[in-house]
């Protein structure tokens, strides 16, 4: 038996999976400032007479790191920056921003040197005020981290009990900006991630469950809670993955749908390409700041449900913010959900209240509450379908490097479009009429995220770098450094390396026994040639977990 | 609040692509310039705007060339990646959508004449004019400039509009005495149709950043402002730079962006640059951020010192010299008398002697051109490769190239040209480029087909 959980905002969703099949799923709103208890009470309704020692599996999926960001609760950070030559970055958002001398290039050569004395007066700076967190972040550090470990270690020597971030640690990737993000978020969320993950341990210590326990990333893998702890900033977005997971387990294996999940504030666009979720080939948009987490590829539209209509003029206008429930269900303002209601497309709210807010709006264009009811919903059509086609269009505007990758680019439109979430009923048979797909609900829509939680496998990425001119290797992903042992590899036996730092990796991450194929995402190799000789390779392989999910959920007892 | 239009990139390196494994034009070409961009994220601004390359078909490139004896013969998909690259940028800046557009793409082509037999000087397909012949055709654009600051003579731009008085092509660069491909010297100024609308102007080894940008705002800047183009596109070379393996001068990233923010042009491309490590990482970034506006003035090379070079007085004392000869052609231009450079004569003849370095093998031409007081003329082209046997050769090739703007008559006799070299046994090929109708046919003796290329 598995068990799925999905801690959101508002509410706390779990499932209980036995045999491939929902057994009991449930729906708990969030106690204030008590996660534990929340957690406890979702557990109790799905383990009604459930013998413990039968869960195999538990896994999460979390919008709490999203949330503490977007409301500005993390922790203060100072910044160490070591850009050298090209884009500075003299400010950093609202950060405390110190830039010191010393740089390094684009094969991990240093150009300039760090000064030692100039280190001592940042870190004095930043005990004055009094910070202990602090990020430090130098540009091309993937490829040559000495500088930021020099950096460290002195910091290390005169302030031990600070905690410190490397940004080849925290963002592996070439973005240097992105980089910078993610180590500031990284620093700054740690600790509170931390006792959010001791909650979660004494929910379950409570119940007696000792499965192991995995948390959904924001690309749709797992990992374990333990190695979540290191990198909390990669469960940010796992919350739109997760039900993007969720539709996958919910459909027929192989097929092409869109995604869309229409939310109280938000609908949530993604992609299912041939059975598989497509990811994003940026890392995530977290409010304004770019990431280096990846991510499947969500679109984010802000209108939903609870979208505030109103009339203006003659014309009909989509807010984008939210001001509380929907009129039929308390709130002061008519929304999509009482258009909806109207037209009996949900069953959510008192209809007396729906008919009365689509009366207010109808009366200045002399509509009746039904007409007005329809505007509504194809309003809200009509602009989904348009950041759908956007969505398409961008995806086929992504760049390529390789001449295979132009000639082999197509044009593709999905078979099913697929609805989940509380809005979806309404609106799906439309939108799929309108991009030509076949309308589908699914059974669980509600809880789709703690489904695609349940059904998520650990996923694992190694790129692998190999310079045998400056006889160098290094990963991105785990910041990993050192001197190639041997002079020379071929390109087989790169390859072959990279498979197998990937094993051990799972197996230091006790996720080897998900692994079970391994897959080659690219692998290029040039030739460096200096006076016309050549004097070296440069290696570039990327491997990873073959994606998938654990099984496809059919509709239990 | 008015959104500021964006810069258009497509960064198209060619990763799976090399004229051979330790050719400077490999893989690794634009390796560590993609680095830096990625990692100074520089796609991630909101003032650029990355697009993806497209393929350019047959029928574009065959508004530019004529491919002996046909497109697929001469190019491989990177070739038509690259020049689809520049036209898509092209079509995004003629409908608004962005300010400006960099395509830093390989391979590059300015060495590409109109005739094509192959590979010179690293190109096959003249990225630049199939984009001018797409922007007349397409849009309508009338005159156009094309500024080559690379540190080799564009002689394959110049050769295709010698006789374009439409476009003014500017290409400063290397004196031709000292470097590939040995042409570009002052006296080449276009033919009796189109004079002045080419300028050269050599450079003696040695030039920095100074006489750099003073040949720029003193010579460049004026003729472009008084040529009014609608259209302008930049043969952005980068082996200027003072680190350039195959030239000699003393131009830092600094110069470049520099010079880019005067030119203000409105599509870059790039050409050559083979200081694959010491120069492209910086220079192209500093001309794409120039380009989009923002601050470039960190983008330096790891070694650069502001007061690195001091050039030497005889090296400005020459560049001033050359500016200011170049100036009165430019000043005086009107004052020639068509009737007077063709000595009077119908027709204009030119012997040229084409050099294929790649590959190495000559191809003998014939230029002859109609010089018509109403119109631009039309070209005619006989080529052989006297010393080549085997598919290289493909014979003895007659075309016809036929001015967008040619009147009734010109158009007319051309078409007679062509009619009389099919039945002309000396020709194994004939093709005609009738820029008028957009119609481009390709006659093959062997089995005495004619066909189109499709639109």
């Amino acid at each position: 038996m598995y068990i799925g959980i999905d801690v959101g905002g508002t509410s706390t969703d779990a499932v209980l999976l036995n045999d491939n099949k929902v057994q009991a799923t449930t729906k708990v709103f969030n106690l204030p400032d008590d996660l534990l208890g929340s957690l406890l009470q979702a557990l109790d309704k799905i383990l009604q007479d459930v013998p413990v020692a039968k869960i195999e599996r538990v896994v999460l999926s979390t919008t709490v790191i999203t949330n503490w960001i977007a409301e500005n609760k993390q922790d203060s950070v100072g910044l160490i920056l070591m850009p050298g030559p090209g884009r500075k970055l003299q400010q950093y958002r609202k950060a405390d921003v110190h830039i010191i001398t010393g740089a390094i290039d684009y094969r991990g050569r240093e150009i300039i040197p760090l000064l030692e004395e100039e280190i001592l007066d940042t870190i004095k700076a930043l005990k004055d005020k009094g910070y202990n967190k602090v990020a430090v972040i130098g540009k091309f550090s993937p490829r040559n981290n000495t500088h930021e470990l020099q950096v460290m270690k002195i910091i290390k020597k005169h302030q031990p009990k600070w905690l410190i971030e490397l940004g080849h640690i925290a963002g592996g990737e070439l973005n240097f900006p992105r980089r910078v993000a993610n180590t500031l978020l990284t620093c700054a969320t740690k600790e509170k991630y931390q006792s959010f993950v001791k909650s979660i341990r004494a929910a379950l210590k409570a119940r007696n469950i000792v499965a192991p326990v995995f948390i959904m990333k924001a690309d749709g893998g797992t990992m374990t809670l333990k190695n979540s702890e290191c990198s909390p900033v990669e469960t940010i977005f796992s919350g739109p993955a997760a039900s993007t997971l969720g539709v996958q387990s919910l459909t027929p294996a192989g097929g092409t749908s869109l995604v869309v999940d229409i939310g109280g504030t938000t609908t949530d666009l993604s992609l299912i390409l041939s059975g598989q979720p497509l990811l994003s080939s940026k890392g995530v948009l977290l409010g304004d700041q770019l990431t280096q987490v990846r991510a499947l590829a969500v679109k984010s539209v802000p209108i939903g449900g609870d979208s505030v209509l109103e009339i203006i003029g003659k014309e009909l206008i989509i807010y984008s913010e939210r001001a509380g429930q929907p009129y039929c269900l308390g709130g002061p303002f008519p929304t999509p959900t009482d258009a909806l209601n109207v037209m009996g497309l949900t069953g959510l709210g008192d209809s007396d209240k729906a008919w009365e807010a689509m009366q207010l709006l109808g009366w200045k264009l002399n509509m009746s509450p039904v007409e007005m009811a329809r505007k509504a919903i194809n309003l809200m059509v009509d602009m989904i379908v348009t950041e759908i086609e956007k969505m398409f269009l961008e995806w086929e505007q992504e760049p390529a490097y390789h001449t295979w990758e132009v000639t082999q680019k197509r044009k593709i439109r999905p078979q099913n479009v697929v609805g989940v979430g509380g809005g979806a009923v309404g609106f799906i048979p439309k939108i799929a009429v309108r991009t030509g797909g076949t309308p589908v609900l699914l059974p669980y829509a509600t809880v789709a995220n703690a489904i695609g939680a349940v059904v998520a496998k650990p996923t694992l990425q190694i790129t692998l770098r190999v310079d045998t001119e400056q006889q160098k290797i290094s990963i991105a992903e785990t910041g990993y450094q050192s001197k190639l042992a041997q002079p020379d590899l071929d390109e087989q036996q790169v390859l072959a390396l990279a498979k197998s730092e990937l094993i051990n990796r799972a197996t230091s991450m006790n996720i080897d026994d998900d692994i079970s194929a391994v897959e080659v995402l690219r692998q290029d190799v040039f030739n460096i040639v200096r006076d016309m000789v050549t004097t070296g390779k440069i290696h570039d392989v990327c491997v990873q977990t073959v994606r998938g999910i654990h099984c496809h959920v059919g509709v239990g007892g | 609040m008015q959104k500021q239009k964006r810069t258009g990139l497509i960064f198209f390196p060619a990763f799976d692509w090399a004229i051979s494994a330790t050719h400077p034009e490999r893989e690794e070409r634009l390796l560590y310039t993609r680095d830096q961009f990625f990692e100074e994220g520089v796609l991630d601004l909101p003032e650029i705007a990355e697009y993806p390359p497209v393929v350019a078909t047959p029928h574009e490139i065959t508004r530019a060339h004529f491919c002996i004896p046909g497109v697929d013969y001469q190019t491989v998909t990177a070739h038509r990646i690259a020049a689809g690259a520049a036209i898509h940028l092209s079509d995004r800046i003629m409908s608004g959508e962005i300010k400006n557009g960099f395509a830093i793409v390989r391979p590059p082509g300015h060495h590409a004449m109109r005739v094509v037999r192959g590979n010179r000087g690293f190109c096959n397909i003249n990225n630049e004019a199939v984009v001018v012949e797409h922007l007349r055709r397409v849009y309508g654009v009338k005159r156009l400039a094309i500024i080559d600051t690379d540190v080799h003579h564009g002689d394959g731009t110049q050769e295709i509009y010698y006789h374009d008085p439409d476009v003014l092509f500017i290409s400063f660069h290397q004196d031709g005495r000292t470097i590939f491909p040995g042409t570009g010297f002052m006296d080449e100024l276009g033919g009796p149709t189109a004079y002045a609308s080419t300028i050269n102007i050599p450079l003696p080894p040695g030039t920095s950043d100074k006489s750099f940008l003073y040949v720029m705002e003193n010579l460049i800047l004026p003729m472009i402002k008084d040529f009014d183009p609608e259209f302008v596109i930049n043969s952005a070379g980068q082996d200027n730079h003072y680190t350039d393996p195959l030239g000699d001068m003393l131009i830092t990233a600094q110069g470049y962006a520099r010079m880019t923010a005067m030119l203000q042009p409105d599509l870059a491309v790039l050409e050559g640059g083979y200081a694959i490590e010491t120069a492209l990482p910086y220079v192209n970034l500093a001309i794409l951020l120039a380009m989009a506006g923002r601050d470039y003035s960190y983008v330096t090379e790891p070694d650069y010192q502001p007061d690195k070079f001091r050039e030497d007085a005889s090296v400005t004392e020459y560049v001033h010299k050359t500016v200011a000869h170049l100036q009165n052609v430019w000043k005086n231009r009107l004052a020639k008398q068509q009737s007077q450079l063709v000595s009077h004569d119908k027709y204009y003849y030119r012997q040229k002697n084409i050099h294929y370095d790649t590959e190495n093998f000559e191809e003998k031409q014939l230029e002859k051109v109609r010089v018509c007081a109403q119109c631009p003329g039309h070209i005619m082209l006989d080529s052989h490769m006297p010393q080549t046997t085997g598919i290289k050769e493909c014979g003895r090739v007659l075309a016809v190239s036929v001015h967008n703007r040619c009147c009734e008559y010109c158009i007319a006799e051309a078409w007679d040209v062509y009619k009389n070299a099919k039945k002309d046994e000396r020709y194994s090929y004939v093709y005609m480029q009738d820029k008028t109708e957009d119609t481009f046919l390709t006659f093959r003796r062997k089995d005495g087909r004619e066909w189109q290329t499709e639109g």
